[in-house]
């Protein structure tokens, strides 16, 4: 890679182009940028090769692609192109201040008042129109349209040159004929659009705290640009594209490691905060294991085809986690509880500061999306006074049928109501029966009677677990592995999961409802805030005593993949929900702001 | 269009509507404006070409989706030869051997004490010349790649040679004399530490001729005890060594300690005492050369109960299944039992109990010997 680009702006130089530094590697690879992108949308990553890109020794020079924006290259780039001279006679005294001013009022609103103003006194000083592209001078006091040229007109008439649009914030010089974009005036918009967004939301309908940061898309710097240009062979992630896709080579016995990296790299989140690179470490070099996951996503999106040998990545993990105690340690669901929490250990430089709000009172990334709440409401019977308690969880453990436990039926008297489309009465046990057994109120009996502070003496009680937050990314562990006194096996029971999954019935405040008798037999189809999503599945095939652990991944929305070490091939929907089903990983499907 | 605040009360439904469908395309009309934007800055400021993208190059990162290749066109399994760099001891080691080597660099598993005992004991009584205990699993476990695997092979047989050589072949086993190159017994000697605990060693064992019965008795009550034909001494892995069959361990144990000694405790605890008289050394070495090499495949023992023992030694011969930890709460009584939450995470979760088995089909397991009783009458 590198030597071949130096040999290449060598050839440029004497070929009479401008040849700027050559670019390293180490750059390259932090190119591979997140710059869109929602839960399942194929992030807009530019990727580009580091290496191998053989084409390039065969150019002898490159030409600016595409017919836009020639001109603009070519320019010297003492001034940006994108700038005018013309903004200068404008940046005298105190410029700064007069336009922040037009942008507060005129432009970014952000409360109520500042939009009602904006409406009332924003109108075309000739026409009377609002709503026709509507510029202000900004020389001037004049509001004037530009689709009927009333602003061009005081701007010939007063050698008014520059006027700024009403809706976007843009700036028109009227020698240039073109929207302009000057730096120093772009820093005051975004600071004044930023200011405004805050503002939003301190009405008293809403929470106090604004929205938050505006979204804005990634742009990049000269820097990046430069290196983009002189790196032609640039890739988008498409739905058919493999880059994201790697395979990991079984170290003797680590298929239960490589089926939880293939489940974390394909979180959708995760994979945003590590392409971002948003972790900054604290501890030493070579000792981080989020360092060492922020590598791997690299090695995942460098589009090489062969596995990838995750040895550092083992090394860290039992070094740091030495309870896992040798690879005889196998079970999946204890290496992924193993490696978050070195994980968020390992996350403490990553504290930007704001409150944590989940139940384990941290704010890594880690933490953001898998802690949950899980309440546990304690019924004293006699007095029917409740003991509360929230503790924080990264998976729910749910048994099974066919378990020394019994399984059925769910809670006494329970009937066959029908939940996320599925009923009890129906052959197969589905993850709802397990969730909806999770759930249930269960009475603790006659021998666990606990201390009731309002009865002041021990009392027999029922106890009832219930969702009060839900994680963005949700694990459900199947217990398939019995370790009971009596026998050990691995139980085969075949449990049917949906894609979708609605956790709306297992929420405490749907407990809360019913309990107020406000029964809630329709799902409220339009509160999205407890949808899921499945996008991955880790299967444990064989018996107790030997088996092997493959991952069923989803990439791109709907294409699903197996990961089974170091082969990854495509599977379809149908494979995926007819397989036993380990470790089940539901995604939130609407992320909202805080 | 001059605006003026207006009630919606007093209108119909078409007013209404129409009104609606004038908000609806002012605001799609400002949208695509925002677009416009959108691209022509991209365009003024230079980043528009990053839209476009190499059509070639993303040919090559097709996905295929075809039988007997993965969805790079690769055939499978054609990794066998991947190597990587251990972290803690900067060897190389072959990718699908690195984590058993892993396991013992950093001393964790259940070998690992063993072997470093082993270790400790053998290097405070060795000469430098017998400096080199060897770690009987290693040698086995194919730690090393290919390359240097064989000339540890080699160097270990150069060493044996020698070492026979210099010997005096004692069969009495009440001798007096023993050569200093002893002594280890799985560190009931001494607890000395020892200054390199990962050299790895090359050595073959223990040479049964210098060893007292007393010695030689608890040497066999833990160790494997196989007299190997290529080095004539005796195998120091556990009483489980794969290696070595129960059949071998009962015939060393029948002649090597004397008269009425018991044989190795055995599944079937049987104890066979013949009155056999070591009177012959010339007949013992003969009796002591086996038929049999000392490469017999480990893993074929059909019996694979599942142990939660974690004294099996673990012989890779095959290509290894991926085995299976386990884990699971065994309890029925706490609602479904939440797994291992970010607090508890260290412990895994609160019921669960944590369990390591072998992947590999295992013998039965072989009951602790009866230490005291098999060898009271001796002496």
């Amino acid at each position: 890679g590198v030597p071949r680009l130096v040999e290449w702006h060598k050839q440029r130089a004497t070929s009479g182009f401008a040849a700027p530094s050559s670019p390293n590697q180490s750059e390259c690879s932090h190119l591979q940028k997140l710059h869109r992108g929602s839960s399942f949308s194929s992030p807009v990553v530019e990727h580009v090769s580091s290496s191998s890109s053989s084409s390039l020794k065969t150019k002898t020079s490159i030409e600016p692609k595409g017919k836009h924006g020639t001109g603009a290259l070519d320019v010297a780039s003492a001034m940006s192109p994108a700038a005018c001279s013309h903004v200068n006679g404008f940046k005298v005294d105190n410029w700064k201040q007069n336009l922040r001013v037009i942008y507060r009022c005129f432009v970014w609103s952000g409360s109520a008042e500042t939009r009602k103003r904006k409406a009332k006194s924003c109108v075309c000083h000739v026409c009377g129109a609002h709503l026709s592209r509507l510029h202000s001078c900004l020389y001037c006091v004049f509001f004037g349209c530009f689709a009927k040229k009333h602003i061009h007109e005081h701007a010939k008439s007063k050698r008014h040159n520059l006027a700024i649009d009403l809706l976007y914030g843009g700036i028109y010089c009227f020698v240039c004929q073109d929207y302009i974009y000057d730096k120093d005036m772009e820093q005051i918009a975004k600071e004044e659009q930023r200011k405004a967004w805050k503002l939003q939301g301190t009405s008293h309908l809403f929470a106090p705290a604004g929205i938050g940061e505006r979204y804005s898309t990634w742009e990049p710097t000269k820097r990046e640009l430069e290196l983009l240009q002189h790196n032609p062979k640039r890739r988008r992630i498409t739905t058919n594209c493999t880059i994201g896709l790697r395979g990991l080579i079984n170290l003797g016995n680590t298929c239960f490691m490589n089926c939880i990296v293939q489940a974390l790299t394909h979180t959708p989140l995760l994979r945003d905060f590590f392409l971002s690179d948003r972790h900054k470490c604290e501890m030493k070099p070579n000792s981080c294991l989020v360092c060492e996951m922020s590598q791997l996503f690299q090695e995942f999106y460098s589009g090489h085809r062969s596995p990838h040998i995750p040895f550092r990545l083992l090394h860290l993990v039992w070094t740091h986690a030495r309870h896992l105690a040798g690879y005889e340690q196998q079970d999946a669901h204890e290496f992924l509880i193993a490696a978050l929490d070195v994980l968020h250990r390992h996350c403490k430089g990553d504290d930007n500061g704001k409150k944590a709000n989940n139940p384990n009172h941290c704010n890594c990334i880690i933490d953001q999306i898998f802690t949950g709440g899980l309440q546990s409401d304690v019924t004293c019977q006699v007095c029917h006074g409740v003991s509360t308690t929230i503790d924080p969880f990264w998976d729910i453990s749910l048994d099974l049928p066919g378990s020394s436990t019994p399984f059925w039926p769910l809670s006494p008297g329970s009937d066959g109501s029908v939940v996320n489309g599925e009923s009890q009465m129906s052959g197969a046990t589905t993850l709802t029966d397990c969730l909806r057994r999770f759930t249930r109120p269960e009475h603790l009996g006659s021998s666990a009677k606990i201390k009731c502070s309002g009865c002041h003496s021990y009392q027999e009680s029922t106890k009832q677990l219930t969702m009060k937050k839900l994680p963005i990314v949700a694990c459900f562990h199947l217990k398939r592995f019995e370790h009971s006194a009596k026998l050990r096996r691995k139980i085969t029971t075949y449990v049917s999961f949906p894609l979708e999954l609605d956790m709306t019935p297992f929420m405490a405040s749907s407990k809360e409802s019913r309990m107020n008798g406000q029964y809630q037999q329709s799902m409220d189809t339009l509160n999205n805030d407890n949808k899921y999503s499945l996008f991955a599945v880790v299967n444990h095939q064989g018996t107790l005593e030997s088996g092997h652990y493959t991952t069923f991944i989803r990439q791109h929305k709907d294409q699903w993949f197996k990961c089974d070490d170091a082969i990854i091939t495509k599977a379809s929907i149908k494979d995926v929900l007819d397989s036993e089903g380990y470790l089940l990983f539901y995604h939130k499907q609407f992320l909202e702001y805080e | 269009m001059k605006m003026e605040a207006m009630s919606l009360s007093g209108l119909d439904n078409t007013k209404l509507e129409a009104l609606a469908h004038d908000i609806y395309s002012d605001l799609v009309e400002d949208a695509c404006l925002g677009l416009c934007f959108e691209v022509h800055r991209a365009v003024k400021q230079g980043y528009f070409f990053l839209d476009e993208t190499d059509q070639d190059s993303m040919k090559d990162f097709e996905i295929v989706d075809q039988p007997g290749v993965d969805i790079f066109g690769q055939v499978y399994n054609q990794w066998k030869n991947k190597e990587c760099v251990c972290p803690n001891c900067s060897r190389s080691i072959a990718a699908s051997r690195f984590a058993p080597h892993l396991e013992k660099c950093l001393g964790m598993g259940r070998n690992s004490s063993r072997i470093a005992n082993r270790r400790i004991a053998s290097s405070n009584n060795m000469s430098k010349s017998e400096s080199d205990q060897e770690d009987n699993d290693d040698i086995n476990d194919n730690d090393w790649s290919y390359g240097s695997e064989k000339k540890a092979k080699k160097r270990k047989s150069d060493k044996v040679f020698l070492r026979s050589l210099k010997q005096p072949v004692l069969l009495n086993p009440n001798s007096p004399r023993r050569s200093k190159s002893l002594k280890h017994k799985n560190g009931e000697l001494n607890n000395n530490v020892n200054t390199d605990p990962y050299k790895y060693n090359y050595n073959s064992g223990i040479s049964y001729e210098t060893l007292g019965p007393e010695e030689l008795r608890s040497l066999l009550t833990t160790q494997c005890g196989v007299i190997s034909e290529h080095t004539k001494k005796m195998c120091t892995r556990s009483l489980r060594c794969p290696q070595h069959t129960d059949e071998q361990r009962r015939t060393v144990r029948v002649f090597l300690p004397g008269p009425s000694a018991s044989t190795l405790p055995d599944v079937d605890a049987v104890v066979e005492s013949d009155g056999y008289d070591v009177s012959d050394g010339q007949a013992l070495m003969n009796r002591l050369q086996w038929d049999g090499s000392s490469d017999i495949s480990p893993s074929d023992s059909a019996s694979s109960k599942a142990s939660t023992n974690n004294s099996d030694s673990k012989k890779p011969k095959k290509k290894k299944k991926p085995s299976l930890g386990l884990s699971s709460s065994g309890t029925g009584g706490t609602g479904g039992g939440t797994g291992g939450g970010p607090g508890t995470a260290g412990s895994g979760s609160s019921s669960q109990g944590v369990l390591s088995l072998p992947s590999r089909k295992k013998k039965p397991k072989l009951p602790a010997p009866p230490t005291p009783s098999i060898y009271d009458d001796m002496n």
